[in-house]
């Protein structure tokens, strides 16, 4: 099972992290100085590296804007980064100073991106059977409380009647 | 009768009334006791208790969702007024009132009136149009992305699903929200935030309808705390279809043919959920998610095998899904269906959740044999699943099979005609309207209400909403929702008016799409609410260039919980000014849709919405060329208003900005009306009116400044030539007995502004002899707009761009 992520280059825009921003300050939570989103995809099944890889780099990822991490993820949450983008250093990656909140979908619940992920995975020439999940990770900068961030999950990224979130 | 595993019997043989009840409860069957006891006894006479595919069959067969009980229900209506009381007794409210009225006009042009997934008027010798327009508020109070774009779906599947297809042309959307701005604090535990529900809709309308590439091109906004818990959702689209394309019947023998998307446990339980209110423990599977893009590729196959001939009958899987469609198209012959057959989204499904399922983006085909290759073969080739699950019997019984085990076997007639009709009581109270306190004010109060009338969010431009649908797309919006000279100067459009060019050759007729609401008339009094809608809905169509001759409506009822008898009460009372307006204007009604329940508990604490009825209005217009936008056009030409301006302040914007107590509720007058819109319209088709512009929310005052500020233009108007009337139809003399405020803010319906060139003047005169209307004054070139009452000496002056930017800035990226 692999998870990728993809995110934006440094230097572009990260429009979605600049609205859920605003829509933080909203909500009168004024500590959140910064957000960045990124997508995330699970997909698992009989899938190699290499072909994961090339579903990142060709489908998934806008070369000029975007880059993508792939990383192995076994069961739950455990993950190892087996790959990243070229041209950020790990570094980047690592920050303190942030909080992360990720949303799946529920299973059960109808995922439509997920569903054009696999179509297009058939399409893109790798012919196996796989599942796909997508979901969305938004990275907090600042000094914020576990009971802010819960609040931000539950009032505005998440719906949890659909969706779980996790925080950390 | 063999069960499996994966189906269960339900022990009702024995049960008590009380446990019938609880059983109802339990499933969310929304089963009342009467109609529990009427299933025993059925069960009691096949001497078996029923399955719980067949319980489930027959709950959402009986759903206030699909069968309308309380609309066409027995209801003993009692109204009183000044302390005496009428009774009347309805036995099908629906069926005697705007049935009637649409029976009794019998227009020849009406082609499918209320017996189909939506009504169908003629648009020339060969085609029709249809509209339908539905609801999907639970939906969306729960998720207001997936429960909008899954509303606005459906409804283009309604369009598909009406006689054997049409090819959806436009939509429309109309929205109620609490606050946008409310503080957190005050939204109760388990609630969205409005502006979440606001956000999250417009994008799920956006994402649905961008992407199946059909226009959004009119709707409506109102903001008001009491739709804080319960949004209201309204999607409408319009297609066009061939008039020998019309007809559809199912024959025995044809086999069902689900195309489309695949099931899952998406929406089960929507119909019968859609009759309980929302109590904050909702159930992850009354969700849907939609796929726009499945839903588009079924569209483009299935108009190609509708006109090479290869299937007798289509309709869409809404609210209950293949039990819904397919019961219905079988209704008249029986039907086998084979559960296993049915595609799945993941295994794990029982046959009743196959059967009730709610995913979306499904069709449901009644397919003779000999094309049943050929039809899957066209659906193959843009990768869309088609299946065959069943076939159509002679047996008048629906027989449900899973892995070769008979699951149910009942009858049709007992499924479709068995439901009890309630009896439900309903009162109302028509309580006295008074007349307001004068308002009396200074010019500069004048010019600060009007700003703050302006910027009020039942008035403001809704450009947020508007720019992120894609009103362009086919390329036949003539008339657009944003009306102006340019991208920042913009003004709010009265109709949208579709060219059809590219599915009807060689034409050059039009198709007109308005609606009307308010529920604030409501809360004084649903009648003239109502009266209210129909009028505005055809004074919005008018003022574009539509003959009110040729003009339709579908009435779309949102209400609490008709148990309470004044709710009930209310809503009688709005059918009944449905049925009057709509024989007073000769417009029928030609579809509609009732979604009651709207009501929420939290923490016990009961909110109910204020009661809403949508009309929307669609018509046909002869000739695309004589259609007219509201901005004023030219510096010099004169400005006309047509109609009597009367002192109705009740549930007025203005009312609510000054907290004015008591007012008349604006009344609509039908003889006076529909004299003035058959002469605009005489006049627009004589290219005699430069720019034409309903009033409204904001009155006089608001529709002349949005004339000029769409325009970057000036404009003069004399405040004392307004012509004006005592609220008891005595002729005021102009401006004495309304002060000027009042004047320019009253919401009296009937009334438009005309600009019109001064050549043109005495022709327009001469249509408009023995009608009321004015010369009010001139359309300018110093960018400001001026009322002027020197009776009154008042002299209000404001620029065009203070004007505009107040309309524009309340709700700005979102």
């Amino acid at each position: 099972m692999f998870e990728i992520e993809i995110l934006t280059k440094k230097g572009f825009k990260n429009s979605r992290g600049e609205h859920v921003l605003s829509d933080i300050c909203g909500l009168g939570i004024e500590n959140v100085t910064k957000v960045e989103y990124s997508s995330l995809y699970i997909i698992d099944g009989d899938i190699s590296f290499a072909e994961t890889e090339t579903i990142a780099s060709d489908l998934l990822t806008d070369k000029i804007t975007e880059n993508y991490v792939i990383r192995q993820r076994d069961a739950e949450c455990l993950s190892e980064v087996i790959s990243k983008f070229s041209d950020v250093k790990e570094a980047d990656m690592i920050n303190p100073n942030f909080s992360v909140i990720e949303v799946w979908y529920k299973d059960g619940v109808t995922d439509i991106v997920s569903e054009s992920l696999i179509k297009a995975v058939k399409d893109l020439g790798i012919a196996k059977e796989i599942k796909a999940k997508a979901g969305h990770k938004y990275y907090l900068y600042g000094e914020i409380f576990r009971v802010t961030l819960d609040t931000i999950a539950t009032k505005l990224l998440a719906n949890v009647l659909i969706q779980e979130c996790k925080v950390y | 009768m063999k069960c499996t595993t994966k189906c269960k019997t339900i022990e009702i043989l024995n049960l008590s009334d009380e446990q019938l009840f609880e059983l109802s409860k339990k499933n969310v069957l929304s089963l009342s006791l009467e109609e529990m006891k009427i299933i025993q006894n059925y069960f009691k006479k096949l001497k078996r208790d029923p399955t719980d595919v067949e319980i489930e069959t027959i709950a959402q067969t009986w759903s206030e969702h699909c069968k309308h009980k309380t609309l066409t229900g027995m209801i003993e209506y009692i109204e009183e007024k000044s302390g005496e009381k009428t009774k009347k007794t309805y036995n099908n409210l629906l069926q005697e009132t705007i049935f009637k009225a649409s029976g009794e006009l019998n227009k020849p042009w009406c082609l499918s009136v209320f017996k189909d997934n939506a009504g169908i008027i003629e648009f020339d010798s060969e085609n029709g149009i249809a509209f339908k327009v539905e609801t999907h508020n639970h939906p969306s109070a729960l998720e207001p992305y997936g429960g909008s774009a899954t509303g606005m779906g459906g409804v283009i599947r309604d369009i598909l699903g009406v006689g054997l297809g049409a090819k959806p042309l436009a939509s429309t959307t109309v929205f109620c929200f609490g606050n946008p701005d409310m503080e957190s604090s005050k939204v109760p535990e388990g609630v969205h935030h409005p502006r979440r529900i606001m956000k999250g809709v417009v994008s799920g309308i956006r994402d649905y309808g961008n992407r199946m590439g059909i226009p959004t091109v009119n709707g409506a906004v109102c903001f008001d705390d009491g739709y804080m818990s319960n949004p209201l959702v309204y999607c409408g689209t319009m297609g066009i279809i061939p008039k020998n394309k019309i007809d559809k019947k199912v024959e025995s023998g044809d086999l069902v043919l689900v195309v489309g998307g695949r099931t899952g446990r998406d929406g089960i339980h929507g119909a019968t959920f859609s009759s309980t209110q929302l109590d904050g423990e909702s159930d992850i599977s009354a969700v849907q998610i939609g796929n726009p893009i499945i839903e588009k590729k079924v569209l483009d196959t299935m108009i190609e095998a509708r006109d090479l001939n290869l299937y007798r009958s289509v309709t869409d899987c809404g609210a209950g899904g293949l039990s819904s469609a397919v019961g219905e198209l079988g209704k008249k012959t029986g039907t086998v269906v084979y559960l296993d057959k049915v595609p799945l989204k993941y295994g794990g499904l029982c046959p009743w959740e196959i059967w009730v399922s709610e995913a979306q983006e499904r069709m449901v085909f009644a397919v003779p044999p000999e094309n049943i290759e050929r039809i899957i073969g066209i659906f193959k080739k843009e990768d869309v699943e088609a299946v065959c699950i069943g076939e159509f019997t002679d047996d008048k019984k629906l027989t449900l099979v899973y892995d070769g085990d008979v699951l149910a076997s009942m009858s049709m007639e007992f499924l479709h005609n068995g439901v009890p009709k309630p009896a439900r009581r309903a009162f109302y109270e028509i309580k006295e309207e008074k007349i307001q306190k004068p308002i009396d004010m200074s010019s500069f109060e004048i010019s600060s209400s009007l700003i703050s009338s302006l910027a009020d969010l039942n008035v403001c431009s809704k450009e947020w909403i508007i720019k992120q649908y894609d009103h362009e797309v086919q390329g036949q919006t003539i008339i657009k929702p944003l009306q102006g000279n340019n991208i920042e100067t913009s003004g709010p459009g009265d109709a949208a008016v579709i060219f059809p060019y590219t599915a009807v050759k060689n034409t050059r007729k039009g198709i007109v799409l308005s609606n009307g609401l308010n529920p604030q008339y409501g809360k004084i009094d649903p009648y003239k609410m109502a009266a209210s809608a129909i009028e505005e809905s055809l004074r919005n169509a008018v003022a574009v260039g539509a003959n009110v001759k040729k003009i339709s409506i579908l009435d779309n009822f949102c209400w609490g919980n008709p148990s309470d008898p004044e709710v009930l009460g209310s809503l009688v009372r709005a059918t009944k000014a449905c049925h009057d307006m709509s024989k007073a204007f000769e417009v029928p009604f030609i579809s509609g849709k009732d979604s009651l329940y709207n009501e929420y508990f939290i923490n016990k604490k009961k909110y109910s919405i204020p009661s809403a009825l949508l009309i929307s209005a669609m018509g046909v217009i002869e000739n695309v060329e004589n259609t007219v936008t509201m901005p004023f056009k030219k510096n010099g030409n004169k400005i006309f208003v047509l109609g009597v301006t009367r002192n109705e302040f009740g549930g007025s914007v203005f009312s609510k900005i000054k907290s004015i107590d008591g007012g008349i509720v604006p009344d609509v007058y039908p003889r006076e009306s529909k004299d003035i819109m058959e002469k605009i319209y005489n006049a627009i088709s004589g290219n005699l009116i430069e720019a034409c512009h309903d009033c409204s929310e904001g009155g006089i005052a608001v529709a002349v400044a949005e004339m000029a500020f769409s325009a970057n233009k000036g404009v003069y108007i004399y405040i004392d030539a307004i012509e004006t009337l005592s609220p008891l139809k005595k002729k005021c003399r102009s401006g004495n007995e309304m002060t000027p405020v009042e004047v320019l803010f009253s919401e009296s319906n009937g009334r438009f502004i005309v600009e019109i060139k001064p050549d043109n003047e005495e022709k327009f005169r001469k249509i408009l002899e023995g009608s009321i209307f004015s010369e009010v004054g001139y359309v300018s070139d110093d960018k400001k707009v001026i009322f002027e009452s020197k009776k009154n000496n008042i002299k209000v002056q404001q620029s065009s761009e203070v004007l505009l930017n107040s309309w524009r800035n309340t709700i700005i990226g979102c």
